[in-house]
């Protein structure tokens, strides 16, 4: 589904990712761990293709895609969907007319028919039930006002509606408490069919006893430094990241 | 010069003779004394008046067929409508909510005289020519008188349809008593057809009385070759509260004035003001906000699109009085220029003589906010869909706020196909 091949990135002409390599097959959850500046969420930038993250080297294979030659919608519409940590807020544009045509343009992609005005309210309102969101913020600006759990929420639900391929969750734990937490989780799991992959994007193990990972990965200084299964994220639970230093204080 | 259609049209005024006689008559004499505005008059420096140099207009030939007001779902409104000034709702056999009377000016009883006499006038400053103009050339108006304590729950719409070629000039007349709560919607446009020059000025006056409340909107939906100049104008008494939203399209020349006057305390003024204008149009808005007494709030918001080689011109004003202390003030005006050839005048004034105050102000000219962009094409919008949605929601985010939502409801698909079809161009 995914293949990243020794990618190097720069944020504002610095070097942030310095030769990463990740395979993600179907259906497969994947991990990102790591301290703060190791690069986690320039992944996901780069990888949903925002202005200024730019690929200098390797390549990225999705679904049998460049992903590196397409434009940001262009990926949307492959089927790559990326939650934001800091969703912004567009006042004026409501939640539902946003979602309603975004759904429809992907549908269109896929080769499928659109939404008429009453499925797509039936899909959303079950959505909005599914992450316990008060049906009256389908009809709000997008993320206007809402507390940051909220956006968070809004963010699965986006991903429910659009049915990604390939799901990547950027920190969408920061912020939350235990109640909200187990909303994000449920509806990331939820979507789990056996077909769509997920990369979940995390600062601190938590997340992780919700949502089962295949895989985890300790990405440092712009690479991954360590991978394993799940019990890798109860280890950086224990130890926390100062190893990696050690780690990276010996191979120099 | 345009001197001489102002002096034509101080000869047509001459000839009106009616119950409103004092007060047109005082309105005459400051006319006399008044410049045609040209390009050095300061309230019309970005507004040209040429026009008026070949204007060929006949008033209203009184056989003007029936139109409906528009329909808008759910809006259950109290419908008033005229045509090139001519009233063609029967008033008397209209069904009038308690505590409400309206009346016209040629149907006016003495109760409604007494009200007119104290609206008429008295609210709109006597600065705007074309004020005094309307006020010496309205043969008919609408005057509206909601008793004190009344809450009226029905809004009261008054269209006012403009038809190509003819002259007309509406008047609005509103009083509120004490405790009032009423809405009122006024609605102007021309029907079909605005390829032909056609002139109309539609003022409106609004005395709301202590604690009362009104709700308000002005829609000037004109576009065109029409020439529309107009104004609202609010005197704002203890407590009293008012809730108003301005949609203005432009046209060959359109032009609003807006007085809010804080006359009695702890008053609260929103006042919010759209403006969508299609290649080519022009559109001029001055308010100005007059705190003259202490404690009182407005909160104005101004918000524009403006397409390509039209022109925008907003000059808000708040003027603070020595006395006015603990006044809250804000006004904001934002616009977005579609092409490099629209263009906006904009121009925030505050003139402060208080030390006491609160007043923000602020005026720009916006581009597209490049996270937003971001994120609505992160889930597959095109650039160029995401920037119909992010522009459009720049205004939409203030008709939503519009506290009758059956009036949003219908206007929004409105707006919005008009802002498509500007983007197509």
């Amino acid at each position: 589904m995914l293949s990243i091949k020794n990618l190097h990135a720069n944020v504002e002409d610095q070097n942030i990712l310095k030769g990463l390599n990740l395979e993600v097959g179907p259906g497969e959850v994947h991990a990102i761990m790591g301290p703060n500046g190791a690069g986690k969420s320039t992944l996901g930038y780069v990888l949903s293709g925002r202005d200024g993250y730019e690929a200098t080297a390797g390549n990225i294979d999705f679904s049998g895609t460049n992903l590196l030659d397409l434009e940001v919608e262009e990926r949307a519409q492959a089927g790559l969907f990326l939650a934001f940590q800091y969703p912004v807020e567009i006042p004026g544009v409501s939640n539902m007319e946003f979602m309603k045509e975004s759904v429809n343009v992907i549908r269109k992609a896929r080769g499928e028919e659109p939404l008429s005005a009453a499925e797509f309210l039936k899909k959303a309102k079950a959505a909005a039930k599914q992450v316990n969101l008060p049906l009256d913020f389908l009809k709000r600006g997008v993320n206007e006002g809402f507390s940051g759990g909220e956006k968070k929420r809004n963010e699965i639900m986006q991903m429910i509606l659009l049915e990604p391929k390939l799901c990547i969750l950027d920190e969408s734990d920061s912020g939350l408490d235990v109640d909200a937490l187990q909303v994000v989780a449920n509806g990331v799991n939820s979507q789990r069919d056996g077909k769509r992959s997920f990369i979940i994007i995390t600062h601190y193990q938590r997340l992780l006893d919700y949502i089962k990972p295949d895989f985890v990965h300790i990405l440092a200084d712009g690479k991954v430094a360590k991978s394993g299964g799940p019990e890798l994220a109860k280890e950086v639970e224990k130890t926390g990241y100062a190893w990696l230093e050690k780690a990276g204080e010996k191979a120099e | 010069m345009s001197q001489s259609w102002l002096a034509q049209a101080i000869a047509r005024a001459s000839a009106v003779n009616d119950w409103l006689q004092p007060q047109r008559k005082e309105s005459l004499a400051l006319l006399a004394t008044q410049e045609w505005p040209g390009r050095r008059t300061e309230a019309w420096r970005y507004t040209s008046l040429h026009a008026f140099d070949k204007l060929a207009l006949t008033s209203a030939s009184g056989d003007v067929k029936q139109h409906d007001a528009p329909a808008v779902a759910g809006l259950n409104s109290l419908d008033i409508v005229l045509v090139d000034g001519e009233l063609q709702t029967a008033i008397e056999a209209l069904q009038l909510p308690n505590g409400v009377r309206v009346s016209s000016f040629s149907n006016a009883d003495a109760q409604a005289q007494e009200v007119a006499h104290a609206v008429f006038a008295k609210v709109k400053p006597a600065k705007h020519l074309f004020g005094l103009l309307n006020d010496t050339l309205a043969q008919q108006g609408i005057i509206i008188d909601i008793a004190a304590g009344a809450e009226v729950q029905q809004p009261i719409r008054i269209v006012n349809y403009v038809t190509a070629g003819v002259e007309s000039h509406n008047r609005i007349l509103v009083r509120l008593g004490a405790g009032a709560k009423a809405a009122i919607i006024e609605h102007g446009a021309n029907l079909s057809g605005s390829d032909a020059a056609a002139f109309n000025t539609a003022f409106a006056e609004y005395l709301i009385g202590d604690k009362a409340q009104l709700e308000h909107y002005r829609l000037a939906l004109h576009g065109g070759k029409v020439i529309h100049i107009g104004g609202s104008h609010f005197q704002l008494h203890n407590e009293a509260r008012l809730n108003s939203t301005l949609v203005g399209y432009g046209s060959q020349i359109s032009r609003i004035d807006a007085d809010i006057h804080h006359a009695g305390e702890h008053a609260f003024a929103k006042f919010n003001n759209i403006y969508l204008l299609a290649p080519s149009e022009h559109f001029d808005l001055h308010s100005s906000i007059e705190h003259a007494v202490p404690n009182g709030t407005t909160e104005q918001n101004a918000r524009g699109i403006v397409g390509d080689k039209a022109v925008a011109v907003f000059n808000g004003r708040i003027h603070i009085h020595r006395y006015a202390q603990k006044t809250l003030a804000e006004l904001n005006n934002r616009n977005l220029l579609l092409t490099r050839g629209a263009r906006v005048n904009t121009k925030p004034e505050l003139e402060i003589y208080a030390d006491d105050v609160q007043c923000a102000h602020g005026a720009t000219v916006a581009e597209i906010n490049e996270e937003a962009l971001y994120y609505l094409r992160s889930r597959g919008l095109s650039a160029s869909q995401a920037k119909v949605m992010l522009s459009f929601g720049f205004i939409q985010e203030l008709i939503t706020q519009m506290p009758n939502h059956s009036l949003a409801d219908w206007l929004l698909p409105i707006l919005h196909e008009r802002f498509v079809a500007m983007e197509a161009e």
